[in-house]
């Protein structure tokens, strides 16, 4: 097992490991009063013109009819093409665009070649770009891919940077971390444009490096171009789950348990807001003065009068 | 635009004492159509009385929300600012905020600061992008002391990753102000690609305010939910002044229809406990007075309550405290079960919609349940006996979407219906529906008029929704003779509307008047001799 293979499983299940540790944070905060933001797309037969259950006369006695693929008709072109901020925003969308999709191509590509590098492993191919065999055009075809998600990516990166350092309003509100998170991910796309340019067995060498991981054989011979974009990505794996780029995942969260969740109280969940509305309270203003002595019944049962005595 | 700065205002300038960091100048908003497009015929913007800045802390702008005393020595100030931080620690913890716990950690740690939601803030375009009403820039001064006074971690890995703040009384006092400059629409929400919400983040940082420093608006609290909950209702009105109110409103209603009306007050096991929003007695008596002879005229079992706070829908609560929510609310569900109520049915009022019909539905839980007052007239209008005549409301006609009702809950067609069917002239603002403009009182905004707060709210807040509702109507004669019709259900929409159209002489000068949507249903009932609306008394 060489340096390489420790990196990257040390790299990666420090990504999981990070990943989930948040997902997890989220998922367990407590279950929050309502606070859907219309339009909500599984409002069946009302989402077009953003109406809920509650346009109906005696709305609790109607079933409730969910449309889950009216979610996804939203979630697709937002998540792909970044729709909300071509309508909000669209001076920055092609810019944006072109820095998401360009990294979305790169990850596709990782995930077709890991999946070569799996059956390569196992056996079942053998992964060459350029050879006649459908393997070899469909390698060929993902090393283009992987190119022009390179220069999509760094271009994107590069007008990102142009955008926050020049645009006053964005300017304002840029940390440290906003030029590094977009320096990181341009110098990904640079660094995998060199190596895709450099590298006649590309492909190959792609997926052997996958079919390395799963079967802890010695990695092929890599470029100093390879090791340099390898050593970039690994180093934007451990680093993005400590920051804000979590949205890749969380968004799930803010659109799925906040925006629009609409739900009445079901399942469990009248257990867990009876067990939160138990526990004490200490905000110490004097109308409410809990002193970590009065839960929230004790609290929403008086008048507020009492508390200041 | 409205409000002038010499620079771009930033975090280190929003902690540094200074007079003010910005100041309203006409000419910088947003155009309006003629004949209010020339300044010097409007009344101006009414500048604080001297000495205000001396005694309250109003170094933020040129106008006051909250207005408290400046603390009077250092060591007053650093407790206030102890104080802000005990309230920023609770509002982080799962006991002390589980209500919003959730949405708010998500909207503090994901977003991107790409600004996508700030040119759909009114408030902001209207002021002619003044940066600090930016909606995202008093969330981007929660956020910096989120991470830097409660979230754990390396303390330079967090600068890095997010920037740096001081926590320092002139930073908390014009937080607090700041936190009265957005009506919590929620209409940035609507376009953030990542689902922050920067409405949430402002409603939170009320709630630090109040429910920690006990630092309201005193027409939200004092005069609002503590009246509310002591006399009964937020406009004063205790039980025997609301029903004699409403025992003047039926004779006035009688006489004008010439139909017997009679308001039912606590019939134990009626169909509809209807809760209006009490102003409405007072500010609009016509509406619950149409309201009670619609409902009698269909023939639904109906009640109010004149019970202490049954008889008055409002819940301040809804904008900066849970504690208050809660209590109002809580009056709310005792009143419906001790009468035995089938349902209640939320009357012309977006907050009351709101408060009562989604954001208390997790504490209701499996009791009585809540309805708009928008699904039953629409169910009145196009299922019961009753006839209507729409060429009595052959006049333009055009809707205020209350936020409350349409972003927060999605009623959006049943009150579109019932004007299609009963307004010919009906025509639709731009935009409209879930992606409607506010009115520029919400969030508490309508009632608040202390020191110059009124002109900030008609010449800032509210701008857009009257050059909207003017745009409305651009394809009629614009002149005072042809009546305009602005149908606001609701009952703050319609105390900014009536403030905008004071201030810029709306009705004079284009012949535009507001009411509600049971007013323009009642005005077509055949069963009237003769229409309902009297524009002399509007």
């Amino acid at each position: 097992m060489s340096i390489l293979h420790l990196l990257v499983y040390a790299s990666a299940l420090l990504f999981v490991i990070m990943i989930v540790v948040r997902g997890m944070r989220i998922a367990r905060t407590p279950v929050h009063l309502r606070w859907e933001l219309y339009p909500v797309p599984h409002e069946k037969g009302r989402a077009d013109h953003g109406g809920s259950r509650l346009e109906q006369i005696d709305w609790w006695t109607h079933p409730i009819e969910k449309d889950h693929l009216g979610e996804l008709k939203v979630m697709v072109p937002e998540i792909l093409f970044l729709k909300a901020v071509k309508e909000h925003n669209p001076k920055l969308w092609f810019a944006t665009f072109a820095l998401h999709f360009g990294l979305y191509m790169l990850i596709g590509v990782m995930a077709v070649a890991m999946l070569g590098g799996l059956l390569q492993g196992l056996g079942v191919i053998t992964v060459a770009a350029g050879n006649e065999s459908a393997i070899g055009i469909i390698a060929k075809v993902f090393q283009y891919i992987f190119q022009l998600g390179c220069i999509l990516g760094a271009v994107g990166a590069i007008l990102m940077l142009y955008k926050r350092i020049f645009d006053s309003g964005m300017r304002l509100y840029a940390t440290p971390s906003h030029f590094f998170n977009l320096f990181l991910m341009g110098a990904i796309s640079i660094s995998g444009t060199f190596w895709v340019g450099s590298d006649p067995n590309f492909a190959t060498n792609f997926a052997g490096i996958y079919s390395a991981l799963f079967t802890v054989s010695p990695m092929p011979e890599l470029s100093a171009q390879a090791l340099n974009h390898i050593g970039i990505v690994l180093l934007f794996v451990v680093y993005l789950p400590f920051t804000h780029m979590t949205h890749f995942f969380t968004k799930y969260f803010t659109y799925h348990q906040v925006r629009w969740e609409d739900s009445n109280v079901v399942g469990k969940m009248g257990d867990q807001l009876a067990a939160q509305l138990d526990q004490k309270v200490s905000w110490g203003a004097p109308h409410i003065n809990g002193g970590g002595k009065k839960n929230w019944v004790d609290i929403a049962t008086s008048s507020g009068k009492e508390e200041k005595n | 635009m409205a409000i002038k700065t010499k620079k771009r205002v930033t975090m280190k300038d929003f902690s540094t004492p200074s007079e003010s960091l910005a100041e309203f100048d006409p000419e910088e908003t947003i155009d309006l159509p003629a004949p209010y497009d020339k300044i010097e015929e409007l009344p101006g913007y009414k500048q604080m009385k001297e000495g205000t800045r001396d005694r309250l802390e109003a170094s933020l702008d040129d106008t006051i929300a909250v207005g408290i005393p400046k603390p009077e020595s250092k060591e007053e100030e650093e407790k206030l600012v102890e104080a802000f931080l005990r309230g920023l620690h609770n509002l982080f913890s799962k006991e002390n905020n589980w209500t919003f716990l959730q949405p708010l950690t998500l909207s503090m740690e994901h977003c991107a600061r790409c600004q996508t939601c700030v040119d759909d803030c009114p408030i902001y375009e209207a002021s002619g992008k003044e940066e600090i009403y930016r909606p995202t820039f008093r969330a981007e001064v929660l956020r910096r002391l989120y991470y830097k006074y409660e979230k754990g971690g390396n303390k330079l890995f967090k600068k890095f990753q997010q920037g740096d703040i001081d926590a320092n009384w002139t930073m908390i006092s014009r937080l607090l102000e700041l936190s009265y400059r957005c009506t919590l629409c929620r209409r940035c929400a609507q376009s953030c690609p990542i689902g922050v919400d920067n409405g949430l983040i402002t409603h939170e940082l009320r709630k630090i305010f109040s429910m920690e420093m006990g630092l309201a608006p005193k027409e939200l609290h004092e005069k609002g939910t503590v009246q509310q909950l002591e006399v009964g209702s937020s406009t004063g009105m205790n039980k025997v002044a609301v029903m004699d109110n409403v025992e003047f409103i039926d004779e006035d209603m009688t006489d004008r229809s010439g139909i017997k009306v009679e308001t039912k007050w606590d019939v134990e096991g009626a169909d509809v406990l209807l809760i209006h929003n009490a102003g409405e007695f007072l500010a609009w008596p016509e509406n619950p007075g149409c309201f009670a002879l619609l409902l009698d005229a269909a023939g639904i079992s109906w009640t109010l309550s004149s019970d202490l706070v049954g008889y008055d829908g409002v819940n301040y609560g809804l904008f900066y405290d849970d504690a208050q929510l809660a209590r109002v609310a809580m009056k709310h569900l005792d009143i419906a079960k001790k009468l035995k109520v089938k349902k209640i049915v939320m009357g012309e009022c977006g907050h009351e919609h709101k408060a009562l019909g989604v954001i208390a539905d997790r504490i209701f839980s499996g009791s009585i349940p809540r309805e708009s007052a928008m699904t039953l007239m629409e169910d009145i209008v196009f299922n019961s006996n009753l006839e209507f005549d729409p060429e009595r409301n052959d006049f333009p006609v055009t809707l205020h979407d209350p936020c409350n009702m349409a972003r927060s809950m999605g009623i959006v067609e049943p009150q579109r219906r019932v004007l299609r069917k009963l307004a010919p002239q009906f025509r639709e603002m731009t935009p409209h529906g879930v992606r409607n403009y506010c009115c520029g009182g919400g969030s508490g905004f309508a009632i608040m008029s202390g020191n110059n707060f009124t002109d900030w709210r008609v010449q800032v807040s509210g701008r857009k929704k009257f050059k909207q509702i003017l745009d409305a109507f651009s394809d009629v004669d614009p002149g005072p003779e042809t009546k305009k019709y602005v149908c606001a259900p609701c009952s703050n929409c319609k105390g900014q509307i009536r403030d905008l159209f004071e201030y810029y002489g709306a009705t004079e000068k284009s012949g535009l008047y507001y009411g509600g949507l049971v007013e323009l249903i009642v005005n077509s009932m055949k069963l009237l001799k003769e229409p309902f609306i009297d524009w002399e008394m509007m």
